[in-house]
């Protein structure tokens, strides 16, 4: 059947609800593949249509062969744009949840593109970002409506040094505990260095 | 009728791409020169008209529409009258999941292809009977969590959706505050990592 | 705590330091109309025209008060107070500025073309001009990935423009008296309804696009 490669994409995505599996090179080539050799054959076919319903003033018999074959392409091609288009979408999602910088194990499963495309979307956000008000705003920040002005984190991971706003210099080691500003530490528990204790 | 246009699923959409690969019965109403390997059953090389096939359902859209028809499409059986009857009689009791993952967005195609509007009706019967169930389940905040295997996929997410906002409001309720969390992404690499960690 | 405690001491403070430029409209209005235009954005369909000017007047203030904050010692109660109460100013200006940001995304390109529109007929964009160039910038990255994966077989891309669903149902308030509301909801039998200052109803979207525009309702 047409196009059941290109499927095979999309169930790709969709059996990995977060995060993104690697990215399937040797797949994505088999349906460009199909898609070419469709499309060869619908410019051949539509020529003879083209052509021979202009002399006989009837439909030409490969009319239906044309039709489910320019279908095929369609398929075929919404769903290759479709697995990179929602791939994107995560990496666009993993921006504001790991920030501009991407674990090392999750860059391995990404093409050059995708690299190419994050680190793009990354600048473009962060202009963004530098444009609103006088001195920018990071909107990656302020996540949730305020409920206390300090809070107690415990540090899951060996962070090193961390300076608060007041110029006060942290080491954060592992498992070590803190009563810190909120507006201190959100961006650092979005990005599993801290956890909250309630 | 409803607007036509009240709902136009996302062309990027992977929930509507794979309801509409769903394999859909049709017949053919015109001679397809080299489509016979459309039918795996036959060996020709092109496809006869009155051929009786399954075929995903984007192919069969496509052949149904245009002036010039390629195919008539038929109902697919979970959407026929024997099965209509059943979601009649009780469409609470019934393992939906099992009819179809994509019952509703399926249907939603399918029902075009019913001029009496039987399907159209059903499936509001269906949702509309179900609902109710949905909304306890996603309110009870210890229901069972194998229920959702008898949910389809729309019902699905309303139920999780519902499930999250229930506990969100008694969290809220209890403790007044909702604790930060990590990124819901950032914390399950965490946990894959800890677990192939484990694994080394 | 008490809201309107918590205003009153934001005047307070602001009443201290805005001697120099005039402010016409109070910090509470701005706080109500924030609230209001977040509210709209958050649970409309689609982009709706931005409040830039409300969103950098907003920003002006907690620029103020976080200067005047510095100056209050540590151990002032009521630093804290202020502390939160300008957190959760800034909250309100992310939420909406990033409510917009992803409907700009999602709907990018119906998004451009209709800013386009709206250009050449003289009408104002919907878009702040920086949210128009992070679109333009967001739109291109998407068909340089596109055109990157087709280049096989160039000349063959089709997409569909994704738009937002009009007719999804919304909750309104209205702040008016406004009678003979066409529902429209794709029907030739178009219904009219009234409402009354004050009324709640749901709505499809499409109905009351306009009123959330020009403010005769607000979405709950």
């Amino acid at each position: 059947m047409f196009a059941e490669k290109a499927c095979s994409l999309i169930k790709e995505l969709s059996r990995c609800e977060e995060g993104l599996p690697p990215y399937n090179i040797e797949l994505v080539k088999e349906v460009c593949t199909e898609i070419k050799q469709l499309h060869e054959q619908n410019k051949e076919d539509g020529a003879i249509v083209a052509n021979e319903s202009e002399i006989a003033g009837n439909v030409n018999p490969l009319y239906p062969t044309l039709r489910i074959g320019s279908a095929a392409v369609k398929r075929n091609i919404r769903c290759l744009l479709a697995y990179h288009y929602n791939r994107l979408r995560t990496l666009r999602t993993m921006r504001w949840q790991f920030g501009s910088i991407l674990p090392p194990d999750i860059k391995t499963n990404l093409s050059s593109d995708e690299i190419d495309w994050f680190s793009k979307y990354s600048s473009c956000l962060g202009k963004y970002m530098r444009s609103i008000g006088e001195d920018g705003l990071n909107l990656c920040l302020d996540l949730r409506p305020p409920k206390s002005l300090y809070i107690e984190v415990k540090c899951l991971i060996d962070y090193g040094k961390f300076e608060l706003s007041d110029g006060t210099v942290l080491l954060l080691k592992k498992d070590s505990r803190h009563y810190l500003p909120r507006s201190e530490c959100e961006e650092l528990i979005t990005q599993g260095v801290f956890h909250h204790i309630v | 009728m409803l607007p036509s246009s009240s709902y136009q699923p996302n062309y990027f959409s992977i929930e509507d791409i794979l309801a509409t690969q769903e394999r859909t019965p049709c017949k053919f109403l015109q001679d397809v020169p080299r489509m016979g390997k459309l039918n795996p059953s036959a060996e020709e090389k092109d496809l006869k008209v009155g051929t009786e096939l399954e075929l995903p359902l984007w192919l069969v859209l496509d052949g149904a529409a245009g002036r010039q028809l390629i195919l008539a499409p038929e109902l697919p059986k979970i959407y026929r009258e024997a099965y209509r009857e059943i979601l009649k009689a009780d469409a609470t009791a019934i393992d939906l999941h099992k009819f179809n993952l994509y019952f509703y967005e399926l249907g939603s195609y399918i029902k075009h292809f019913d001029r009496r509007g039987d399907v159209h009706n059903i499936l509001l019967h269906t949702f509309t009977t179900r609902f109710r169930l949905i909304m306890d389940l996603a309110n009870n905040a210890d229901s069972d969590p194998t229920i959702q295997n008898k949910l389809d996929t729309l019902e699905r997410r309303l139920f999780k959706d519902g499930h999250n906002a229930r506990m969100k409001l008694n969290t809220w309720l209890l403790e007044s505050g909702i604790p930060l969390k990590a990124a819901s992404m950032v914390d399950n690499h965490r946990k894959r990592k800890r677990v192939n960690e484990e694994l080394v | 705590m008490d809201e309107i405690d918590i205003e009153s001491a934001l005047n307070e403070i602001e009443n201290e330091s805005d001697d120099e430029d005039e402010v016409q409209i109070s910090l509470p209005e701005i706080i109500q109309l924030m609230e209001e235009t977040w509210l709209n954005e958050k649970f409309s369909p689609e982009i709706l025209p931005n409040k830039m000017e409300i969103v950098e007047l907003l920003l002006d203030q907690i620029t103020t008060l976080e200067t005047n904050l510095k100056k209050l010692n540590n151990s002032d109660f009521k630093k804290g107070l202020y502390q939160m109460e300008v957190d959760r100013l800034r909250f309100l200006i992310s939420s909406y500025l990033r409510k917009r940001l992803e409907k700009i995304e999602i709907f990018c390109t119906a998004i451009l073309e209709q800013e386009k529109l709206r250009s050449q007929q003289g009408k104002d964009n919907y878009l702040s001009q920086n949210e128009l160039q992070f679109a333009q910038e967001y739109d291109q990255s998407i068909k340089d990935n596109f055109e990157s994966v087709m280049r096989f077989c160039p000349g063959i891309i089709e997409t569909q423009i994704i738009s937002p669903n009009i007719h999804s149902m919304v909750f309104l308030k209205s702040k008016e008296n406004i009678d003979g509301i066409v529902i429209d909801d794709g029907n030739d039998d178009n219904d009219l309804i009234d409402l009354t200052t004050g009324a709640q109803v749901l709505i499809g979207y499409k109905s009351i696009s306009n009123l959330v525009k020009n403010g005769d309702v607000h979405l709950i």
